[in-house]
């Protein structure tokens, strides 16, 4: 059985992904003018989200927490620690969008940071960048109401 | 069991690292270069500028044919409150920016050690050496070429205007009912292309000069390497700053684009000192009141433009809008460190028990 601080790390490190992810992608979709346009920035509280800088900056440290908890794991997984760190994809699917994600980012943070990437290769990382993250965002969505597929079935049928 | 090193286990592992090790930036592609190393660089000599709108003119000539028209009628975004932005019934307008405008030419009169001077400033893209409005581009529209060209591709651009957004002097502008997106879904998403100076690009590329540098009669634009031209503005500037009985040393007051925004590829030199040029200029936005042509172009050119300001940058200092993103390039290195710190110190986690190794629960 695993310890209670393993236990507890388990449930930090996956709050932690999950907070990783949903800032990632908020701030990730935010950089499409789409907040402004459809009304959310003007929520009250929420005007921030029309500020792409700053959406640019949380989108950075959601990055940040991301890598450090992949590198995390895997340091883990290395010296074969108790799996209490279970957060993340469990499927190839999903640890290969990730990776994706990971390396387009990481390109297009190095042309952020100055370094020159021939135009035709960038647009190339926006779309898989974009791509992924959608394919994520669609992948977690169909998981989180496949249970909800019986109870529609039962409704369809006839009842005695 | 864990401890087998399978080609599963070897594959995960060596993604992940070669994840991370890209993205901590400690391995580059050969293809990266250090941007700004081959960038062709203008500076503007403004006490050579005599304000007759060659370069205007030239530049109207070589590339506004190349804006297309819109289809008719611009479909009206959805919602509502989206602008449509048709300047193409206004292309006869030069006073500022436009889509069918690249560049215009800022007439001031101001006063400077007790005289009457006339100063002209053409105004256009600064192309910047780490521009944000080619950065933060969602789609790959804007694009930095070797050259130091900011560019914006028309046939990528959907027109949603975060360049100019992003951009301190917002000089990218708006064409609507032009564009991809009218093949896409024209009323959500998208409102045409926007357009700004590319500094010639096809006319560089053949090793020819941008045309606002070869019609001017003045010569009061130079181009060459990013490097030597900044010498060249340095040395330009020290005269300048010297014929103004100001220390030589003070240079840099007489200059604008070398630090702005992070550097640019358009360094102006002017007789006098940009703060005055600044003032000048926020002095003549002040009281510039909009006529009825004004109106009407603004009406035409998008709704809540203000006439007379919109389409006509400032030139103040500007403060280095990609320095944040630059600095939290830094966390992105550090934090798989940490992570891989916290792992193998055995902050968090501990050692596999030998044989029982819970089951996790099924992935809901």
């Amino acid at each position: 059985m695993p310890s209670r601080n393993n236990f507890n790390a388990g449930r930090v490190s996956r709050w932690l992904y999950g907070l990783a992810v949903g800032v990632a992608l908020f701030s990730g979709f935010g950089q499409m003018p789409l907040y402004k346009r459809y009304y959310l920035a003007d929520i009250p509280g929420l005007g921030w989200s029309a500020n792409f800088l700053l959406l640019s900056d949380l989108h950075y440290l959601a990055a940040a927490l991301l890598l450090g908890l992949l590198a995390w794991r895997l340091s883990l997984q290395a010296r074969q620690a108790v799996p209490a760190w279970s957060w993340g994809p469990r499927t190839w699917w999903g640890w290969g969008l990730i990776g994706l994600l990971v390396v387009s980012g990481a390109a297009k943070a190095l042309r952020n940071y100055g370094v020159f990437l021939p135009p035709p290769l960038l647009m190339i990382l926006d779309f898989v960048h974009l791509g992924s993250a959608m394919a994520l965002a669609f992948t977690g969505l169909a998981l989180l109401l496949r249970p909800l597929l019986p109870k529609l079935k039962a409704l369809r049928q006839p009842t005695a | 069991m864990a401890t087998d090193i399978s080609r599963r286990n070897f594959l995960r592992g060596g993604l992940a690292a070669a994840a991370g090790v890209a993205a901590s930036g400690l391995v580059l592609p050969q293809a990266v270069q250090a941007a700004g190393a081959d960038s062709l660089c203008t500076v503007l000599d403004l006490s050579k500028c005599i304000g007759c709108e060659a370069c205007v003119d030239g530049c109207r000539e070589q590339w506004q044919s190349t804006v297309p028209d819109p289809v008719s009628p611009i479909p009206q975004p959805l919602p509502s409150r989206v602008p449509v932005q048709d300047w193409s019934r206004r292309k006869d307008v030069q006073d500022r920016l436009t889509p069918y405008n690249f560049l215009y030419v800022e007439h001031l009169n101001l006063a400077h050690r007790g005289r009457e001077v006339e100063l002209h400033v053409p105004r256009r893209c600064m192309h910047c050496v780490n521009p944000p409005c080619t950065n933060l581009c969602p789609f790959g529209a804007g694009r930095v070429e070797k050259n130091g060209v900011v560019h914006i591709d028309p046939e990528v651009c959907l027109g949603g205007a975060k360049c100019k957004q992003v951009c301190p002097w917002q000089i990218p502008q708006r064409q609507s009912g032009v564009g991809v997106y009218l093949n896409l879904m024209p009323t959500l998403a998208g409102n045409g292309v926007m357009f700004k100076c590319h500094r010639c690009l096809p006319l560089v590329a053949k090793g020819q000069q941008p045309r606002c540098v070869e019609v001017c009669p003045q010569q009061v634009q130079s181009i060459g390497p990013r490097a030597s031209m900044l010498a060249k503005a340095q040395e330009l500037a020290r005269a300048k700053a010297k014929a103004d009985g100001a220390s030589p040393e003070s240079w840099r007051d007489y200059v604008y684009g070398l630090n702005e925004n992070g550097g640019t590829n358009t360094i102006y030199v002017s007789p006098m000192p940009f703060k005055e040029v600044s003032a000048a200029i926020a002095q003549d936005r002040r009281q510039a009141q909009p006529g009825r042509g004004q109106r009407a172009a603004s009406r035409q050119g998008g709704r809540g433009l203000r006439a007379g300001q919109a389409g006509r940058p400032f030139m103040g200092p500007v403060k280095d809008t990609m320095a944040s993103a630059e600095n939290l390039t830094k966390a992105l290195v550090l934090a798989p460190l940490a992570g891989l710190a916290a792992g193998f110190t055995r902050l968090f986690g501990s050692k596999k028990p030998p044989q029982s190794e819970p089951k996790e629960a099924p992935h809901a």
